[in-house]
């Protein structure tokens, strides 16, 4: 089956690039640190109470309700972008 | 070392040790057969508070007295009318660094009520969960739920006293301080209370026992600055997650300032 134009897909590196700006806008972190590998607490300095800041603003730019049960166990940059192209295009589908 | 000089050592290392079991037995006697009949005195959740803060604060006053007179160490203070003046409506929210365990006992012995953030096991210690119910202590739970809990009493207008940096000061290394107390304040447009503990030679800190006496008798100095009123409040455009770390930053450098040691 063809698979239908979906103007909310976006792929992984897309999502990545957002999600950049938006760390380096909320918390500062050096463009050159965020790399998917990178890891909130120990390489960016990000706690616990960041993260909500983070969801907040996530819930603001993608226009859905992220729960924080679904980021309970992001550790990563890459895990986080692995769980925004989850809720934007759906479990199954995968923009390539 | 002159005769004289190592017997006081000696003493002080027994005073110490011999006020650290005090304070252990001393504690679960009052916690098990003094509060008791305090909660019998009233039945409202806030006097109760009320009264168990103001019972612990003299406890910890006559502790401090106690060790004061052994000759254990010396203290000053310093503007000390800036704690006594009221908090205003949106609490006030005193931070302090944190060179040794004692500290904690003489700014509570300052504090006439004052909420505390205490180790969450207490709270399952037969002997001291009722007064730390009674007093209404925060336990130290994970960030989101901790920072919760302090800004609701903070806008009950009480003053709540942090150490920022989450343990004792690292002596000898740059202070670092979590971020936790100024997105306290942040949240509750407080006023911050800045207190200064200094303490020469190096006591009761994270790397030493009771027994290990100081060559000479430690001294305290406790110095409370003018309180922070505009800070707690992001600039105009200006991320919580961003203030957050720019008032972490101002805490660090105060401390670093006044203390004389180079900043971070």
């Amino acid at each position: 089956m063809p698979r239908r134009y979906n103007p909310l897909m976006r792929t992984e590196s897309e999502i990545f690039e957002s999600l950049r700006g938006i760390l380096i806008e909320l918390f500062e972190i050096e463009p050159a640190k965020i790399r998917l590998e990178a890891r909130f607490f120990e390489d960016l300095d990000i706690d616990s109470i960041d993260v909500i800041d983070l969801l907040l603003k996530l819930n603001e730019v993608t226009g859905k309700k992220i729960q924080a049960e679904q980021f309970k166990h992001v550790r990563s940059v890459g895990d986080v972008v692995s769980a925004l192209a989850t809720l934007l295009n759906g479990p199954h589908e995968r923009a390539a | 070392m002159a005769v004289a000089a190592r017997l006081n050592r000696l003493w002080r290392a027994f005073g110490v040790s011999f006020a650290f079991a005090l304070f252990g037995i001393g504690g679960l006697a009052l916690g098990f057969l003094v509060m008791p009949l305090i909660r019998l005195t009233t039945l409202d959740p806030d006097s109760l508070r009320r009264r168990t803060q103001r019972f612990v604060h003299h406890c910890f006053r006559g502790y401090i007295a106690l060790w004061q007179w052994m000759g254990l160490f010396s203290a000053e203070l310093h503007h000390l009318e800036r704690l006594r003046t009221p908090a205003g409506p949106q609490g006030r929210l005193v931070i302090a660094n944190h060179p040794s365990l004692v500290d904690v006992v003489l700014l509570v012995s300052l504090l006439p009520e004052v909420d505390c953030i205490v180790k969450r096991s207490l709270w399952r210690n037969p002997f001291l969960r009722w007064p730390v119910l009674w007093a209404r202590y925060i336990p130290n739970d994970e960030g989101e739920t901790l920072v919760r809990a302090c800004v609701e009493r903070l806008r009950a207008g009480r003053t709540l006293l942090v150490f920022p940096e989450g343990t004792r000061t690292r002596p000898g290394e740059p202070l670092r301080m979590q971020r936790g107390a100024a997105q306290i304040a942040l949240a509750a447009g407080c006023e911050i209370l800045p207190v200064q503990v200094q303490c020469q030679p190096e006591f009761l800190s994270k790397r030493q026992w009771p027994w290990q006496a100081p060559m000479t008798t430690p001294h305290f100095r406790i110095s409370i600055a003018p309180a922070l009123t505009a800070h707690a409040r992001p600039q105009p455009g200006e991320p919580v997650s961003l203030a957050a770390r720019r008032l972490t930053r101002e805490f660090m450098a105060w401390y670093a300032e006044s203390s004389g040691a180079p900043p971070l």
